[in-house]
């Protein structure tokens, strides 16, 4: 059969390179041509798997032989429907996410280098490779807040690296002592969670611990996601879709893999499904005192992926499936507003709820937007994020029972609250915020093909459903 | 052609290259001819380094007059060493006041890192490790503006080292009667209390040239007087040639006593690691910073040794290669700052308006020091704690990678001050020095994406060592 998985990497490589030689006005159409391509084979992929129901594929190459790491990728349902994600959000970040077009040529290599991270990491068979590429898409991001962001990026890109890169020796430590302590030394995750109970239990707990707290950094939970808010703050529009949109997915698909893989995580699981509770309700309330939006988003992120750790928990397909389809939801809408807002800076020149005023007057594609995006966020109907509370909280009502609903709270509070800064600034009419410029047709593309998604899989969410026994 | 060379004439002729780059350095000398100078050496660093890789592809073990052994372990690092030596003899033409003197200076010393290199006996390691010492301080005497005072410490220091060597060879001779590496190694002369002293004597000895905790107090010194193509030979070479008389002395000659020199080593590794990482958080030089991040480094390097096992000196040999590379790639960059005046963090800063080359190749190579994948820093720094946990030393990997997670704080630092925007002059990018760098980019990345290659070697190179 053809490569298609190691083809798809092969993408952003080459344009890597295309943009790092060629001139520095071109390098926009490439990366928009190569996350194009790249969209237009996970989509083919996504339809073969939809017809045949048969999600799983696997590819092998010889890498680094006297290790046994070989260069393997493999596809299953999970990973497929990461991986679209991934690839919608790739470009409509390369298509719309840069307004003013400053710096295309750093901005478009990182985002080549981001993807060839994410494709990568969500296709890899073993802990080596998703170690490998993990580092990438983090130093991507590094730069991409580093370079390309705004006035305090350098103290946020330090603290960003400082923590994601603590995350990454944890996770380094861990996979060294499961490639040590399994019989067969070997990075492989399916073999490795076929034998798991080889290793000692003890030793199971310090990977289990090494790699939880790891993801946990990532994906953030509190305590250890005080880095999240501030490098949004600094990112560049196009840093935040990617860096709530897909890298804090790692985090999420990680917990996936773990909890799928350590029969000593389900001991746990009662006090993670605490730990994420209450890491909700802590982001919600700290959302209630943040007046720039981009910071509202970036703890509402961590609202969003404290229910993702909570379906996990669950430990039944339900919660399991709501997660990823959680993620999934998640990672089109934050990327969505997170344009919108990048709109508004750019429209308005401002970012303060305190001053930002009737912006529905002059800007009524991004203001609506931002408002559907917000909707979509806390799962109304017809939204995918309808679809994944549904399955999450099913999934937590049958292994919790009636204490299962309570992270729905904070969901709601933290729908309600937003109405309320949205009705207050953005909707109130009284007074209006002066347009300094104007957005373009890519932006409003951009605009469309998020919501696209965002709805096709709210209304027609049988189209993963079926790949999938729940 | 119909010229076929035999194994036995690739040795002769690596031996007549390097008699030749002395032979024909001494005579650019005399006609003071900077042109001369550079072609020979250059090209009888290529023939050596060719021979090498010939002999390394047909994997010969054999030895020439009795004591040059031509094994994989020696001719690995011979090609190293060569390709080193062009890079820094590129560095030197443009930045050296004196290149036919650095150049016949470079080519003793040369000639010294292959006797330690290719050695089949301790006297040859004495020796060599002599030659290199002596013209190194000369090296550092002829080119420094602050020349004096550096070329005096190290050459005190190591002349300190040598005697100390000295003595610890004094102490071994009597209980074998001979000093053939493959000789000594037979005779595993256990059970003495003499020989762990002479233990610590060797260790203590090489640990001044490779810069170990607590004998690097001349390091940091020595690197910011030396100019920078010095301190890139230094870093990138000499350094690295102590390494290499550590594992030839202590994987051969002393492995009877594994379980003393291996905690020897735990102990040397932990502390260098600290040290070196701890201390560079606060400098404000940058030249300063990477000489401590070399220290740094040479304490993973350690850890290979202190997992004593095949396995360990194969990571050890990895990260020796990596390391050599990347280091000279930076001292370059830096060698050429610091002609413009460039030289703590602060002037640093707003580097990527100025040239975009600089900012860019010293990110990646001080990416791939921080162990950053898919460079070549972090396969080094995978093989070396997985080296350790091989050998069941699970508190030295934590502690590996809880050093490798304190140097991301400096080198980000820099890295950070390079990215603000800032106004400034453009500086014209120096053609030698982009050689030098783009070569080191290129071992960098391409060993870095695919490092099979080079584990291949380095496992046959420490299966060599460990059969002599």
């Amino acid at each position: 059969m053809f490569p298609i998985i190691s083809a798809m990497l092969v993408i952003p490589i080459v344009g890597f390179v295309l943009i790092a030689l060629l001139k520095e006005r071109m390098s926009k159409g490439i990366a928009v041509a190569s996350t194009a391509i790249v969209f237009a084979l996970t989509l083919g992929l996504l339809i073969y798997s939809i017809t045949t129901g048969n999600a799983n594929l696997s590819e092998s190459y010889s890498y680094i032989s006297s290790f046994g790491i070989g260069l393997s990728f493999r596809l299953g349902i999970i990973p497929l429907i990461l991986l679209f994600m991934s690839s919608i959000v790739l470009l409509a970040t390369a298509l719309s996410g840069n307004h003013e077009n400053s710096r295309p040529r750093a901005a478009n290599m990182l985002i080549m280098l981001f993807q060839i991270a994410s494709i990568g990491l969500f296709t890899s068979a073993n802990f080596f490779m998703f170690f490998i590429f993990w580092d990438i898409g983090v130093i991507a991001m590094f730069f991409m807040i580093n370079v390309l962001g705004s006035a305090n990026r350098r103290q946020a890109s330090i603290k960003f690296l400082i923590y994601e890169l603590l995350a990454s020796a944890l996770l380094l430590l861990a996979i060294l002592m499961i490639y040590f302590y399994t019989p067969v030394h070997s990075f492989d995750i399916a073999y490795i969670t076929s034998n798991i109970a080889m290793i000692p239990a003890n030793v199971q707990g310090a990977i289990f611990a090494l790699l939880f707290i790891a993801f946990m950094i990532n994906m953030p939970l509190f305590p250890l996601h005080h880095w999240l808010p501030d490098a949004h703050t600094e990112a560049s529009t196009q840093g935040s879709m990617l860096l709530s949109g897909i890298l804090t997915k790692y985090g999420g698909f990680g917990m996936i893999l773990l909890f799928g893989m350590m029969p000593v995580s389900h001991s746990w699981a009662s006090y993670i499904a605490l730990l994420a509770a209450f890491s909700t309700f802590y982001a919600v309330f700290l959302l209630m005192r943040q007046t720039d939006v981009k910071r509202i988003i970036a703890y509402s992120t961590i609202v969003e992926m404290g229910i993702v750790m909570f379906g996990i928990t669950a430990l039944n397909s339900l919660g399991t499936y709501g997660a990823v389809y959680a993620m999934l939801s998640h990672g089109l809408v934050v990327a969505l507003m997170f344009l919108a807002v990048g709109s508004l800076k750019h429209l308005f020149g401002e970012r303060d709820i305190n001053i930002l005023r009737g912006t529905v007057l002059n800007a009524k594609a991004t203001t609506y937007t931002f408002l559907i995006g917000t909707l979509a966020m806390v799962g109304f109907p017809l939204s995918a994020g309808f679809i994944a509370d549904i399955l999450i909280f099913l999934g937590t009502l049958q292994s919790f029972g009636l204490l299962g609903l309570i992270p729905l709270g904070a969901l709601i509070l933290l729908g309600s609250y937003m109405y309320f800064v949205i009705n207050r600034s953005m909707l109130a009419t009284r007074e209006h915020s002066r347009n300094v410029d104007y957005i373009g047709m890519q932006q409003r593309i951009g605009y469309a093909f998020l919501m696209f998604f965002i709805f096709l899989f709210g209304v027609l969410p049988f189209l993963l459903l079926n790949l999938v026994k729940l | 052609m119909g010229f076929i060379f035999t194994n036995v004439m690739s040795s002769y002729g690596l031996l007549a290259a390097v008699l030749l780059l002395v032979a024909a350095t001494v005579c650019s000398q005399l006609i003071r001819s900077k042109r001369a100078a550079l072609f020979t050496s250059m090209f009888m660093l290529a023939a050596a380094a060719a021979f090498s890789a010939h002999l390394i592809l047909v994997s010969v073990s054999l030895s020439v007059i009795s004591i040059i052994s031509i094994n994989m372990f020696s001719m690995l690092f011979v090609l190293l060493f060569a390709v080193a030596m062009m890079l820094v003899n590129v560095l030197s033409y443009r930045h050296s006041r004196d290149y036919t003197s650095f150049a016949m200076l470079a080519s003793f010393s040369f000639a010294g890192i292959f006797i330690v290199a290719t050695a089949a006996s301790l006297i040859s390691i004495f020796i060599g490790l002599e030659i290199m010492a002596i013209t190194t301080a000369f090296m550092i005497l002829s080119d420094g503006k602050h020349g004096i005072e550096s070329a005096t410490k190290f050459f005190i220091l190591s002349s300190v080292s040598i005697a100390i060597f000295a003595f610890a060879l004094a102490l071994i001779l009597p209980y074998s009667g001979q000093l053939q590496l493959s000789a000594l190694s037979a005779s595993a002369i256990t059970g003495n209390y003499l020989i762990v002293l002479a233990i610590v004597l060797f260790a203590a000895a090489l640990a001044f040239e490779a810069a170990l905790f607590p004998f690097n107090l001349w390091t940091p010194d020595v690197y910011e007087g030396a100019p920078g193509n010095i301190t890139a030979l230094l870093a990138g070479v000499n350094k690295k040639v102590a390494f290499v008389a550590l594992i030839e002395i202590f994987m051969v000659v002393l492995l009877a006593y594994k379980s003393v020199f291996s905690l020897l080593f735990l102990v040397l590794a932990i502390v260098t690691m600290f040290y070196g990482n701890i201390v560079a958080i606060v400098q404000k030089s940058v030249k300063r910073m990477f000489a401590y991040s070399s220290i740094s480094q040479a304490g993973y390097i350690v850890i290979g040794l202190a997992a004593a096992s095949a396995f360990g000196i194969e990571a050890s040999i990895f990260q020796m290669v990596a390391h050599a590379f990347m280091i000279i790639g930076a001292f370059a960059l830096i060698l050429w700052l610091e002609s413009r005046n460039i030289r703590s963090i602060d002037d640093y800063a707003g580097l990527n308006s100025r040239n975009r080359f600089a900012a860019l190749s010293l990110s990646v190579l001080m990416l791939s020091m921080a162990g950053i994948p898919p460079l070549i820093g972090f396969d080094g720094k995978f093989l070396l704690f997985s080296s350790a946990l091989s050998a069941n030393m699970l508190a030295l990997a934590v502690l590996g990678i809880i050093n490798s997670f304190i140097s991301i704080y400096y080198y980000a630092r820099v890295i950070n001050a390079m990215y603000t925007s800032k106004e400034h002059p453009r500086l014209m990018t120096d053609r030698h020095v982009a050689a030098v760098v783009i070569a080191c980019l290129v071992v960098v990345v391409a060993l870095g994406i695919y490092p099979q290659p080079l584990i291949t070697l380095a496992t046959q190179a420490s299966a060599a060592i460990l059969v002599l």
